[in-house]
C-alpha cells in the first residue's frame, strides 16, 4: 500500500532539491566556469535553457505535490478525512494558524520568486543585472532550507527550538547543492563534450563542482553531528524500530553516494584535468556523467526514505489497527507513555467477543522494564460498567499475557496497566482502546 | 582517522534526522498522572515534549460519570496546556488530551487523578 502522504512529501523534497540545486549549479559552477572560456557562451546558453526547464518543472511539481501535502496534512492535523478539509475553515486554519501552514505559504511565495528570478536570466537578455544572482541564490537557499519547518526539527523547546532548525536548514541547503546539482552537471558535461574546443569548460566545471561537493559533504557531516546532540540516548530505539531500520538503509545509501563521489574526485577528475588526450578526457567525462546519474538515483531513494521517516507513527499515538511493527491486522493496540515507563497493549482480536491481551513494558528509553507483577484492568464504554481486573502471566518473551478476556460490547474501552516494579513502586498507565463490533 | 571519519559519518546520518521521539508526548502533568491530591485543584496543566498547535490541540476533564468538569476552552502556549476546572468533589477524574505538535503529528492519551483519597 503506497501512502499518498509519503508520495507527496517525496515529490516535494526531490523537486525542491533539483530546483535549488540547478540554481546553485548555474551561479556557483556553470557561469564562473564558462566566463571568458572559448565556446563558453554557447555551452552556457545550452545549459541555461536546460537548467531553466529543470527549475520550472521542479517548481511546478512542488506546487502540485505541495497542495496534496497540504490537504493530507490538514486532514491529519484535524483528524478528519481529506475530503472534509475544504469545509469548516480547516484549510484556512492550518494555513493561518499553524507553523506548517505558515511555512507552506512562505514556500509558495519563494517558489514564485525563484521562478521569476530564473525567468529574468533568460539567455536572450545579454546583460543580467548584478543583483539577480545573489537574489536567486538566496531564494534557492531559502526554498530548500524552509523544508526544515515541515519536519521534525520544528517544535523543539528551549535551545533546540533555535539550534535544530538552523542545522537542518544548512543540512537541506548542502543536500540541494550536492544532489540537486547532479542533473545539470551531467547535462553541462554532455554539452561541453560535443566539441574539443569546449573541453576546458568541462575541466573547470568538474573542479568547481568537486569543491562544491566537498563543502556540501562537510556541511552534511557537521550539521548531522550537531543534530545528533538532540537525540543522545535514542540509539537503542534507532536500532530496534522500523524507523531505525529505514535510517540504516539511508546510511548505506549515503556511503554508496560518498564512494561514487570519491571515485569521481580521486580517479576521474585528475584524468580530465591532467590528461592532454581528448579521447581519454571524453572517456572520463562519460564515466563522470554515468556516476552523476548513479548518485542522483541513490539520492532519490534517500529522499523517499526521508519522506517516509517524517510520517512514521508517533510512539505515544494511541491507534487501532496499527500499520507498523508486529501488531496483527485485526488487533487493537495502544501505546501508553508516562515519565516512568511505557506499555504497548495489544488486544487480539480487537473486536467484541473473547480476546487475549499482550502487554509489553519498556522504560522511557525503550529498554526492557522488569516488573514483579502486572495486572490489566478493562472498563467497558457502557455507563455504569464495573472495571474488570485480571492478573497477567509472564510469557517466554518476557511480555505479559492475559487470556480469555470477555469484551461484551464494542466501543472506546478504558485500559489500565498496573506494573509492580518493587514492593513500594508501581507503574500505573491508562488509556482508551478502541474495540470493533463483533464480526 | 579514517575509522573515526566513518563512525562520525555514520552517527551524523543515523542521528541527523530527528528520530520518532519528535512528537508531542505528555512529559508530566499537574495534578500528576495517577496521583491523589487532598485539595481539589482549580486547573489541570499538561507539559508536552514538543510545542503544540493551539488550533488543533484539546484537553477535557471528566468525572466518574463521564460528565465534563472543565471550564471549556484550554489555554495553550508553547508546550503547555492548561484548563480551568469547576469545583471538584472528592472522586476520580479523567483527563483526556489530544495534542497536535508543530511538526503536525497527532498524539492523544488520557490519565486519571483522584481528589480526596477516594
Amino acid at each position: 500500500m503506497i501512502d499518498p502522504l509519503i508520495c507527496a512529501r517525496a515529490v516535494v523534497f526531490a523537486a525542491t532539491m533539483t530546483a535549488a540545486g540547478a540554481v546553485f549549479f548555474m551561479i556557483f559552477v556553470a557561469e564562473p566556469a564558462c566566463a571568458g572560456a572559448k565556446a563558453g557562451a554557447s555551452v552556457l546558453s545550452t545549459v541555461r535553457v536546460q537548467s531553466k526547464w529543470i527549475v520550472w518543472t521542479s517548481l511546478g511539481l512542488c506546487i502540485v505535490s505541495g497542495f496534496a501535502w497540504l490537504i493530507l496534512t490538514a486532514a491529519a492535523m484535524a483528524s478528519r478525512p481529506a475530503a472534509e478539509v475544504f469545509s469548516g475553515n480547516i484549510l484556512w486554519t492550518v494555513l493561518s494558524q499553524t507553523e506548517f501552514g505558515n511555512d507552506w505559504l512562505a514556500r509558495f511565495v519563494l517558489a514564485v520568486l525563484l521562478a521569476a528570478a530564473v525567468a529574468a536570466s533568460l539567455p536572450s537578455s545579454s546583460a543580467k543585472p548584478a543583483w539577480l544572482n545573489p537574489v536567486s541564490a538566496i531564494a534557492a537557499a531559502a526554498f530548500a532550507g524552509s523544508l526544515a519547518w515541515s519536519g521534525h526539527a520544528a517544535g523543539g523547546i528551549g535551545l533546540e527550538a533555535v539550534a535544530h532548525p538552523i542545522t537542518d536548514i544548512l543540512h537541506l541547503i548542502a543536500a540541494a547543492a550536492w544532489v540537486g546539482a547532479l542533473i545539470p552537471l551531467a547535462l553541462l558535461l554532455g554539452a561541453a563534450a560535443r566539441a574539443t574546443a569546449s573541453l576546458p569548460i568541462a575541466r573547470a566545471v568538474v573542479l568547481r563542482f568537486s569543491t562544491l561537493g566537498i563543502a556540501s559533504v562537510a556541511t552534511l557531516l557537521l550539521t548531522g553531528i550537531i543534530n545528533s546532540y538532540y537525540l543522545a540516548g535514542s540509539i537503542a530505539a534507532v536500532v530496534t524500530t522500523d524507523y531505525g531500520r529505514l535510517l540504516l538503509i539511508k546510511v548505506a545509501l549515503f556511503f554508496a553516494m560518498v564512494a561514487v563521489a570519491a571515485v569521481n574526485r580521486l580517479r576521474l577528475t585528475p584524468r580530465i584535468v591532467e590528461d592532454a588526450s581528448p579521447v581519454a578526457v571524453l572517456k572520463a567525462i562519460g564515466h563522470l556523467r554515468m556516476n552523476a546519474a548513479v548518485e542522483a538515483a541513490l539520492g532519490a531513494i534517500v529522499i523517499i526514505i526521508v519522506a517516509a521517516l517524517g510520517t512514521l507513527p508517533p510512539a505515544s499515538h494511541a491507534q487501532h489497527h496499527a500499520a507498523y511493527g508486529s501488531v496483527p491486522a485485526d488487533a487493537a493496540f495502544v501505546h501508553i507513555h508516562s515519565r516512568q515507563g511505557m506499555a504497548d497493549v495489544t488486544i487480539s482480536p480487537g473486536r467484541a467477543g473473547t480476546a487475549s491481551a499482550t502487554i509489553h513494558l519498556a522504560d522511557e528509553d525503550f529498554g526492557p522494564l522488569d516488573a514483579q507483577a502486572v495486572t490489566l484492568t478493562l472498563t467497558a464504554p457502557t455507563t455504569g460498567s464495573k472495571p474488570t481486573t485480571r492478573i497477567a502471566r509472564r510469557d517466554i518473551d518476557g511480555d505479559w499475557q492475559v487470556d480469555g478476556i470477555a469484551l461484551a460490547v464494542p466501543g472506546n474501552w478504558a485500559v489500565v496497566v498496573d506494573a509492580t516494579l518493587s514492593p513500594n513502586k508501581h507503574l500505573l498507565l491508562d488509556a482508551p482502546i478502541v474495540i470493533d463490533p463483533a464480526q | 582517522m579514517r575509522t573515526m571519519m566513518i563512525v562520525a559519518t555514520l552517527l551524523s546520518i543515523v542521528l541527523g534526522t530527528a528520530a520518532a521521539q519528535a512528537h508531542a508526548h505528555l512529559d508530566h502533568a499537574s495534578p500528576q498522572v495517577g496521583s491523589t491530591v487532598t485539595t481539589a485543584p482549580s486547573e489541570v496543566s499538561l507539559w508536552f515534549t514538543q510545542n503544540l498547535e493551539p488550533a488543533f490541540s484539546t484537553v477535557e476533564v471528566f468525572d466518574a460519570t463521564d460528565a465534563r468538569v472543565d471550564q471549556g476552552k484550554a489555554q495553550i502556549s508553547a508546550n503547555i496546556m492548561r484548563i480551568g476546572l469547576k469545583a471538584l468533589a472528592p472522586g476520580s477524574y479523567k483527563v483526556r488530551w489530544h495534542a497536535v505538535s508543530v511538526d503536525t503529528h497527532v498524539t492523544e492519551g488520557s490519565f486519571t487523578f483522584n481528589v480526596g483519597g477516594s
